[in-house]
């Protein structure tokens, strides 16, 4: 029943009455006299109110900080300028600012999980380190992965992301058992939780943690702004056990429309085991106004293991076989020569170039930040894994890495 | 002139894009990550968002309020192409036998415990799978409004009468609710 005269307001004016978006005190008394449109705006109200709370659940939970926001605007000049240089030879007019630790930034969760304890080795070691070159060499002692050495996996977004997929589905085929974070089954979760446990301590408090003395740079090498004695951070070391479920598993594929799939027989019950060291991070800030700053990072080898009746090159086999694991990746990895002391370091190849050259007496990797504005160097080192960050040019960096002694 | 890359007229230029970019960055970075749901995916896409502007001299040199309508638009833009290419590249995986979910957020919806963040993760899986079946007109006048946008500048960035925001907004609410009941019955 409709009793209203012909001027009632269109939803779309409704809707933006409810917005305050307009002011109708004609149509507030409107509203009052006419049953339809009370209706229709309590509906439009309730859609409003249910699309608003629906919505709120996509807001990131931080916002850009500063330094993001300043950093993010350093690739787009950086780029902006890159490109033009392509094109044309027009130069780049406007004097970069002084270069941002991107790799602090950018890579913002693989770095500080690295840091962390070398965790981000975690995610690596779930899935890119059981590659299955040398399958058959299945004794006892080779059944377990000891990082020894360390080589570049290029990858692409799109590839992070696959890969990333893939260990959220592993979740499904299994659980993780970690102390301080029982019940979880996402492997993203638990390496970011242990990176979180990371706190600050003494030099001497850390060579403890660790285990050994820590090596550090040259003082003179270090670049100029940077404070020469750094604040120190240990992770503790804690052990990630992954248990295959056979029954869950089962249920996964199931209500994922493969029931045809099943997990083996063998795989059930049978566990890998990732040994994710403690580890130090000493930073060398820069002073105030100076956003010059080096990282360097230090652990001790990772290790992993199985139990049960699968071998580690079994356990590798399968793992690569998961679905949806990037068929690039699995070539690479399936290259690695010794696969079982071999720790793959995933290089973004859209935003890092990387060559394997000599770091402080070892093989190792120095990446460069394709924007200019960071380097990292990467190396293992009689059973420690070093890591040397900061906002400088890679040669330069690399000088520094070479400089870690114990002084 | 507004430009960035300027060798002779520098300062002025560069203070222009600078200050767009750290004006409008942050509440593009709402907008966008509302749309991936993934930081590093938001910083890329509003990389490209912000390169195209590098680009545009003159745009530059527009008012304000037309160069974040601009903004807002290209990123959206780039961001809902990312998302049809995360697609395509899925639907080969899935023909060549793939078993996962297809996203990062449905596979997390996969994942038992008790976790908040699983719990979180299936709100936002649900609220995504609900906005991919709304209009895509109407799903982009609800996203800039719930993330706190004026219909003036939800006018300015669709390119329409700001007296049709409200009919948009009030149909775009509305096919939301109605396919998240009916996505969250089918389950």
């Amino acid at each position: 029943m409709n009793t209203t005269p012909q001027t009632c307001p269109d939803v779309g004016t409704w809707r933006a009455w409810l917005d305050h978006e307009i002011d109708l005190p004609d149509e507030a008394q409107h509203l009052d006299a006419c049953p339809g449109c009370q209706r229709l705006v309590d509906e439009l109200r309730s859609d409003a109110t249910f699309a608003r709370a629906g919505l709120a659940s996509l807001s990131p939970l931080e916002v850009p900080s500063a330094a993001e926001i300043s950093v993010a605007r350093e690739r787009v000049h950086w780029r902006h300028a890159a490109t033009r240089k392509r094109s044309a030879t027009e130069p780049l007019g406007r004097p970069r600012l002084e270069p941002t630790p991107m790799f602090f930034t950018r890579f913002s969760t693989p770095w500080r999980v690295a840091a962390g304890g070398i965790a981000a080795a975690l995610a690596l070691a779930l899935v890119v380190a059981f590659t299955p070159e040398g399958s058959a060499a299945a004794a006892g002692f080779l059944a377990q992965f000891r990082s020894q050495q360390v080589q570049a996996i290029e990858v692409t977004p799109q590839s992070q992301a696959d890969i990333a997929r893939v260990l959220k589905s592993l979740g499904n085929l299994g659980t993780i058992q970690e102390p301080s974070i029982a019940q979880s089954t996402n492997p993203a979760v638990v390496a970011r939780s242990e990176a979180a446990q990371s706190k600050t301590v003494t030099a001497a408090e850390a060579t403890q943690t660790v285990g050994f003395t820590l090596l550090t740079p040259d003082p003179s090498s270090l670049p100029a702004g940077v404070a020469k004695e750094p604040s120190v951070r240990v992770s503790p070391a804690s052990q990630l056990k992954f248990t295959f479920d056979k029954k869950k598993a089962q249920a996964y594929y199931q209500s994922t429309g493969h029931p045809e799939v099943s997990l083996p027989d063998k795989f059930d019950g049978a566990s890998l085991t990732v040994s994710i060291p403690s580890a130090a991070l000493l930073t060398y800030g820069g002073g105030q106004g100076s956003r010059t700053e080096l990282v360097v990072a230090e652990a001790n080898e990772l290790v992993v293991d199985t139990q049960g009746n699968v071998s580690l090159p079994e356990m590798r086999d399968f793992l690569l076989t998961l679905p949806g694991l990037p068929p690039a990746i699995v070539s690479q990895l399936k290259q690695i020569q010794n696969w079982n002391d071999t720790l793959p370091i995933p290089v973004p190849v859209d935003q890092v170039n990387w060559q394997q050259v000599p770091i402080n007496g070892s093989q190792g990797l120095l990446l460069n930040d394709n924007s200019g504005v960071g380097s990292a160097a990467v190396w293992h080192a009689n059973g420690h894994l070093f890591g040397v960050a900061g906002t400088l040019k890679a040669s330069d960096l690399q000088k520094v890495a070479n400089t870690l002694a114990v002084r | 002139m507004a430009t960035m890359t300027m060798a002779s007229d520098a300062a002025e230029p560069v203070t222009r894009f600078d200050a767009l970019f750290a004006q409008f960055y942050p509440e593009l970075f709402g907008l966008v990550y509302r749309i991936l749901g993934d930081r590093m995916e938001t910083e890329d896409t509003l990389q490209e968002a912000f390169l195209k502007l590098a680009d545009e001299p003159d745009l530059q040199a527009r008012p304000d309020t037309e160069v974040a309508a601009w903004l807002r638009r290209v990123g959206m833009n780039l961001a809902f192409n990312r998302i049809r290419s995360a697609r395509r590249a899925r639907a080969r995986l899935e023909r060549v036998g793939r078993l996962e979910r297809t996203d990062n957020e449905a596979a997390e919806r996969d994942l038992s415990g008790p976790s908040d963040v699983v719990v979180r993760s299936e709100e936002r899986a649900a609220v995504r799978r609900a906005l991919a079946e709304v209009p895509e007109r109407q799903r982009e006048c609800l996203l800039l409004r719930h993330s706190g946008y004026s219909y003036v500048e939800i006018a300015a960035t669709l390119g329409i009468a700001i007296g049709s925001v409200g009919v948009l907004l009030a149909r775009a609410e509305h096919a939301f609710r109605a396919h998240y009941g009916r996505l969250e019955e089918e389950r």
